[in-house]
């Protein structure tokens, strides 16, 4: 069942994570703004990338707004959540790279691998735990506007999870978690196989120009609060979800100069540089990661609707008898004194 | 409870609420748990919505009448607690209004507070309006209804009756028992109605009227004459009214949201997530496919029964007619949740002083099994909610013990219970009305 609505919040507040530099310098800085929540329907408005560069400017500055989602723009193109989807939507339509204003070797040098990736906590709720290393070329990165970078990662939540945007905003609150904006099914309530996926976007602001030296690298762990829906039913009591590997990008603002014809040889733009971070990893290095949510069990079928509907007629059965059979207390007594 | 008088133990509640909200703001500070009801936040966050112009039900989840957020306005403009205090107050007035019905149906001042203590003591009250809770606004204009009732004030009735439906449907079932109370041979318009009084209660026994009243309803000329009266006929078409006119309201205001969002979600929720009703692991198990008409009715139908026969039973007497029916309610519900409790728990109080159930060990085997079966019900909910264990069948048992255990409740208070009709016959008392003009 597809719903056509969708829900997102959008919260900036201070860091989420603790967030190590094994180099040993602080390299996160904190923001704090307000919290909005909206919702909007799905529209089939394209994001496109033109070889222009007016439009190329405008498509990638889109990006670099800061109260802009890659996954917002993902919802206005698709009705749902689906890796293939998502996968079109990256090759395709995001704009990645810088444009004809910097060299796009960028993204050769920027790095991750995911250290570790666990589910923390028993039960319906709990925490999905990642702690993922950045590696950063600075050599590429002395056109960029260093403190105004920011790295993306996207959660595609599987099928029969979510996060839940209030209790992110309770977090965001206390001071836990950074820009974050939760995307897909509008009802946390409805079990698993009548909702959509959901996808979790949070932005990292991280100030490269601290960072110093050949090759630098970055830590950063992240703990994201995750609720099971109910499951469909099953023979075995237990449904299967999966997790697959988040989605990285880095988004950088940057002092260029525009080569292209159509522009004002020798003047300075501000643009936004939109990067994926690639895997490092050849092979994974950590498990896959399995939540095992209980689902009801089909034979119990027959039992539960038979019993139910007993028990609540011998029930009421009951009540029924008693208030019809009931005498009055000061009546009854009466009858006996007379 | 010779050792506290009323007013020292509404000054002590008041104080005990104060402080409870102020610890609520600290854990919500300082601890991973909140105090605060995850409710509260959807309330505010409504309210916030609704000061910058904008609709309540923008607010997911919110899901109840655009008065709540009206109300609770100042906690975006004054401070996030004005709610609680909001709520906390209308805990205390639900204190004050128990009283006030005691006192109006002569019980004796330490039985007074007594009740009274049994509301504003009980564990379960006290958080519930602290955590933000909006029950107890509820439970205050329901006993408001039946002050206004029984001092004749039937047009102020009707029309409280009317928002309280609007502000929370289910007030609705007390529709039947209030119009049936409305009895041409008691409540006559310009007439203070006659209230039988609690000793005079003890000694007449007034069954033999109740009887008639019943043989009354299935005459087609008493229908005619002594259903359709002037009281009833007013107080439908005022209550009726004010309850369209708000929603006709906020249907022009906010339109197709909050028809959804505020009535039509209640009258046809069903919660495949498990909660304290018998009904959930069946719908869960069957929610893949439509539920047909016939299996729908046939679960509507013990519901449906039971609230006739209590009503048609013990409507004269209608403070404990409430009570058992609201607890009838409550325990063959589709969907309950412990906030549901609060619905009865101020009700419980009214019926007290008229039931010779003892402490000992009725009354404490009653409350004993009550809570055991609830506690029991958390436990298998704990073990699949926080350890992931599959218990869903277990849960469901628990849940019919736990229907077990309110059936025997019912039935039990039912059997202690001293028949108390609010009103005297005016026939009966004609002299004494004489006296009084």
């Amino acid at each position: 069942m597809a719903y056509s609505v969708t829900w997102y919040v959008e919260t900036q507040g201070k860091i989420h994570m603790c967030i190590s530099l094994l180099v040993g310098i602080p390299l996160i800085f904190f923001s704090s703004n307000g919290f909005c929540i909206d919702s909007s329907s799905f529209s089939s408005k394209d994001v496109t990338s033109d070889s222009d560069f007016d439009s190329y400017s405008s498509v990638s500055s889109f990006y670099c707004s800061s109260n802009k989602y890659i996954m917002k723009s993902y919802s206005e193109k698709y009705e749902s959540l689906q890796d293939p989807d998502f996968q079109e939507f990256v090759d395709q339509e995001l704009p990645l790279g810088c444009g004809k204003f910097l060299p796009d070797n960028l993204n050769l040098v920027l790095r991750h691998s995911v250290l570790h990736r666990s589910l923390v906590g028993e039960g319906s709720h709990r925490h999905l735990s990642s702690s993922i290393r950045f590696s950063f070329n600075l050599e590429s990165t002395s056109e960029l506007r260093p403190h105004e970078c920011d790295v993306i990662l996207i959660e595609r939540l599987p099928s029969g999870v979510y996060a839940d945007p209030f209790e992110l905003q309770h977090l965001l609150q206390r001071g836990v978690f950074s820009d974050i904006a939760v995307f897909g099914d509008a009802n946390l309530e409805s079990p698993s196989f009548l909702s959509n996926r959901s996808a979790v976007e949070i932005n990292m602001d991280i100030d490269l120009s601290i960072l110093s030296g050949h090759k630098n690298e970055v830590v950063i762990k992240v703990e994201l609060p995750l609720h099971a829906r109910y499951a469909p039913l099953s023979e075995s009591g237990y449904w299967d979800v999966k997790f697959g590997e988040p989605d990285l990008f880095m988004r950088c603002s940057v002092e260029g100069k525009a080569h292209n014809q159509n522009s004002v040889e020798g003047k300075s733009h501000n643009q936004c540089c939109l990067y994926m971070i690639k895997n490092d990893d050849d092979q994974v290095q950590h498990g896959t990661i399995l939540w095992k949510i209980p689902s009801g069990i089909k034979a119990h079928a027959g039992v539960v609707y038979v019993f139910t509907f007993v028990s609540a007629f011998l029930s009421s059965l009951l009540i029924v008898l008693t208030s019809i059979f009931y005498t009055n207390i000061n009546g009854s007594k009466n009858s006996k004194q007379s | 409870m010779a050792f506290m008088s009323f007013s020292s133990l509404i000054v002590l509640s008041a104080i005990f609420r104060f402080i409870l909200i102020l610890y609520g703001e600290w854990q919500d500070t300082h601890m991973e748990v909140r105090y605060t009801d995850i409710d509260y936040l959807v309330f505010s966050d409504a309210a916030s919505l609704m000061t910058s112009g904008k609709s309540p039900f923008q607010r997911s989840t919110y899901r109840y009448s655009p008065l709540l957020a009206f109300l609770l306005i100042p906690n975006s403009i004054l401070h996030p607690t004005w709610g609680k205090f909001i709520f906390s107050a209308s805990d205390l007035l639900v204190g004050l209004f128990i009283r006030t019905i005691l006192k109006l149906r002569g019980v004796p001042e330490n039985l007074c507070t007594v009740s009274v203590s049994v509301w504003l003591l009980n564990p379960f009250t006290f958080t519930i309006g602290t955590r933000g809770n909006c029950e107890p606004v509820v439970c205050a204009m329901v006993l408001w209804i039946f002050i206004c009732l029984m001092n004749g004030r039937l047009f102020q009735a009707a029309i409280w009756y009317g928002l309280i439906v609007h502000f929370r449907i289910y007030p609705i079932i007390y529709a039947l028992p209030i119009l049936l109370i409305l009895d041409p041979h008691v409540f006559r318009t310009r007439h203070r109605p006659v209230l039988q009084n609690w000793t005079q209660s003890k000694r007449n026994s007034p069954w033999s009227f109740s009887v008639t009243r019943l043989a009354d309803l299935f005459s087609p000329w008493f229908i005619m004459k002594s259903i359709l009266t002037r009281e009833r006929i007013l107080f439908g078409l005022v209550s009726g009214s004010v309850f369209l006119f708000c929603t006709a309201f906020f249907y022009y205001l906010y339109g197709w949201d909050f028809l959804h969002e505020a009535l039509l979600y209640h009258l046809t929720r069903t919660d495949p997530r498990h909660n304290f009703s018998i009904y959930f692991y069946h719908i869960y198990l069957q929610y893949e496919r439509k539920l047909m008409v016939v299996e729908k009715l046939i679960s509507f139908l013990p519901q449906l029964i039971v609230q006739l026969v209590l009503i048609l039973k013990f409507a004269q007497d209608l403070p404990f007619c409430c009570f058992v029916q609201t607890v009838a309610f409550v325990a063959f519900n589709k969907v309950i949740t412990a906030q549901y409790f609060v619905w009865f728990f101020c009700l419980l109080p009214l019926i007290l002083s008229s039931s010779n159930m003892k402490l000992k060990w009725k009354g404490l085997s009653c409350a004993i099994l009550w809570v055991g079966a609830q506690l029991h019900w958390l436990m298998w909910g704990y073990l699949l909610e926080f350890k992931g264990k599959n218990v869903f069948l277990q849960l469901w048992m628990a849940s019919i013990l736990f229907l077990a255990a309110n059936t025997y409740l019912m039935i039990s208070v039912i059997q202690h219970h001293r028949y108390f009709p609010v009103f005297s016959r005016v026939e009966n008392t004609s002299d004494h009305v004489r006296k009084l003009q």
